[in-house]
């Protein structure tokens, strides 16, 4: 029996068909809730069983390494912002006419993405000291990670600032804007909502990255739990609290991401 | 083949398993820790040594002992674990023989202790790169590390052993398919420690570690399953050292000296020895008996 739309008989299949939507999307919800329990649970339960699993270890050695969490949440924020500071600088670079601020951006970006993070890491805090150039760990660390990252989203904001589309930059100069407005004004603040996804993913990726500057000494949570566990020869359960410390931290940034995508999209609609 | 030589094939067959079997079991890997001197003496280049004189300087404008009272901080390099000289505690502080000596030296000096925990190797390259002003960590005087490191008189002495696991069932050096050192195939991990560890883990590389006999024993008090065995190999003398690529220290270097000599006699640093080291006073010079 068909309705024409605006009666109250087609509104209210309407509301049906939505409250219906909604039921099966919370079904869905609770089955995939139900899984990762029962999942985590069995790997749990299954580490358990193995009686390897020493409670008064975790109870005594875990707040000490989970302190070491603040000192990774602070990397990854500190540097995260350089790296994107870097990157624009380095986007505008890489689209520039002038060869000569195109070559030296793209000289930093194919020699520092082309180097492994590590080496980048010990270059900065062990090579440096031999030319005079004594760094302490902790901004060592930063600076390696943000020039690390800076590479990379120099790409990333470059291809940004091309998706805006042409239109807006023409349109900016046929009302007369100097380059340097029609960039600050009009591209980068719509290139910035186009990356957004990609910096949240990038800042998820640092946090794990962070963990590969324990190797310089900086007291994160890696080389706590890599400590505690060596000198307690309990690194199974030292490990394990890291990789879960790790491991939420990512889920919660990136639910954090996911809100503020929903945020930005709201205005495309 | 012929009978004879498929007899003889078979025989040098048999006695080469027979060999590895002897071989096997205990593979004349012996673990020790990088740059250690334990290291050196597997490889035939372990030279001890004394300090060198230790006059108090004319001029101590510009020394770092200046900067260190004027900073009110003396940075010490420590290891991270190497029990029982310094090692972690679960509200994360250090503890320790080293770290109790080097606090009771900042104090002396009117100053506090801040410690950073540096890797051996680091420590025994020298060119510290001013990160920290004096090295606080069992180090052995060697002549090789004269030339980079200025250091004080020995605070203490202790003697190195060979350890063996117990999985070994090793309990002599008799009992050793090799001749020490020649025989030995040295193999390194970070620390001494990290070797004693490893061996914990159920490693099936090594059996074999030799390091400072408090080590072995802080081990085994701690339940690990190694021995120790025979007689001490060497006695070392441990020494607090700067870096000589640093800012000028002699008068650092005769402060430092001049407190250790103040320690020994006045008692504390045999307090301290007999609390870490299970009652033993290990502050006594053996050669001086």
């Amino acid at each position: 029996m068909t309705a024409a739309a605006g009666t109250p008989e087609a509104g209210s299949i309407l509301a049906q068909l939505e409250a219906y939507q909604e039921r099966s999307r919370t079904v869905f919800r609770l089955k995939f809730i139900a899984v990762w329990v029962v999942l985590i649970g069995a790997l749990l339960g299954a580490l358990w069983a193995t009686g390897n699993i020493d409670l008064a270890f975790i109870a005594e050695w875990g707040p000490f390494i989970l302190g070491g969490a603040s000192l990774t949440i602070l990397l990854s924020v500190v540097s995260i912002i350089f790296a994107t500071l870097l990157a624009i600088v380095g986007a505008i670079g890489r689209l520039s006419r002038n060869a000569y601020i195109n070559g030296v951006a793209s000289l930093y970006v194919s020699l520092v993405r082309g180097t492994p993070l590590i080496v980048q890491i010990f270059f900065i805090y062990f090579g440096l000291p031999q030319l005079g150039i004594v760094l302490p760990s902790i901004p060592a660390g930063i600076i390696a990670l943000s020039f690390n990252y800076g590479a990379y989203m120099t790409e990333i904001f470059r291809a940004g600032i091309q998706a805006v589309p042409p239109g807006q930059r023409e349109a900016a100069q046929s009302l007369g804007m100097p380059e340097r407005q029609v960039m600050g004004r009009i591209v980068l603040p719509q290139a910035f909502r186009i990356v957004i996804p990609a910096i949240g993913n990038d800042f998820v990726a640092m946090i794990k990255d962070s963990a590969l500057v324990s190797t310089i000494a900086v007291q994160e949570l890696l080389w706590r739990a890599g400590q505690v566990g060596t000198q307690n020869f309990r690194s199974l359960e030292a490990l394990l609290i890291a990789a879960a410390v790790y491991w939420i931290l990512t889920i919660v940034f990136s639910a954090f991401q996911e809100r503020l995508e929903k945020r930005m999209a709201r205005g495309d609609r | 083949m012929s009978t004879k030589r498929r007899g003889a094939a078979l025989l040098a067959g048999l006695l080469f398993l027979a060999a590895c079997q002897q071989a096997a079991a205990v593979p004349a890997v012996v673990c020790v820790g990088e740059a250690t001197t334990y290291l050196d003496w597997l490889n035939g280049d372990f030279l001890p040594d004394v300090e060198g004189t230790i006059e108090e300087p004319a001029d101590t404008a510009g020394d770092l002992l200046e900067t260190v009272q004027e900073n009110g901080v003396l940075r010490i390099s420590t290891d991270a674990n190497y029990e029982p000289q310094s090692f972690l505690e679960p509200d994360g502080t250090f503890i320790g023989f080293d770290i109790d000596v080097g606090t009771e030296i900042a104090t002396r000096l009117g100053v506090d202790a801040e410690f950073q925990h540096v890797d051996w190797d680091a420590i025994t390259a020298g060119n510290w790169s001013e990160r920290w002003d004096i090295s606080v960590g069992s180090m052995t005087i060697t002549t090789p590390r004269k030339d980079i490191l200025s250091f004080t008189q020995p605070y203490y002495y202790t003697p190195a052993y060979l350890a063996a696991s117990t999985r070994s069932e090793v309990t002599d050096t008799d009992q050793l398919p090799f001749e020490l050192p020649d025989g030995a195939e040295p193999t390194t991990l970070a620390t001494d420690a990290n070797c004693i560890e490893a061996i914990e883990a159920g490693r099936p590389e090594f059996d074999l570690v030799i390091t400072s006999g408090t080590v072995i024993d802080g081990a085994v008090d701690a339940g690990s399953p190694i021995l120790k065995i025979g007689e001490p190999i060497f006695t070392e003398n441990l020494a607090v050292a700067i870096d000589q690529s640093g800012p000028p220290h002699a008068a650092l270097l005769f402060e430092i000296d001049r407190i250790i000599g103040e320690m020994h006699e006045d008692g504390t640093l045999t307090e301290l020895s007999e609390k870490w080291f299970d009652g033993a006073d290990l502050t006594q010079d053996p050669s001086a008996s």
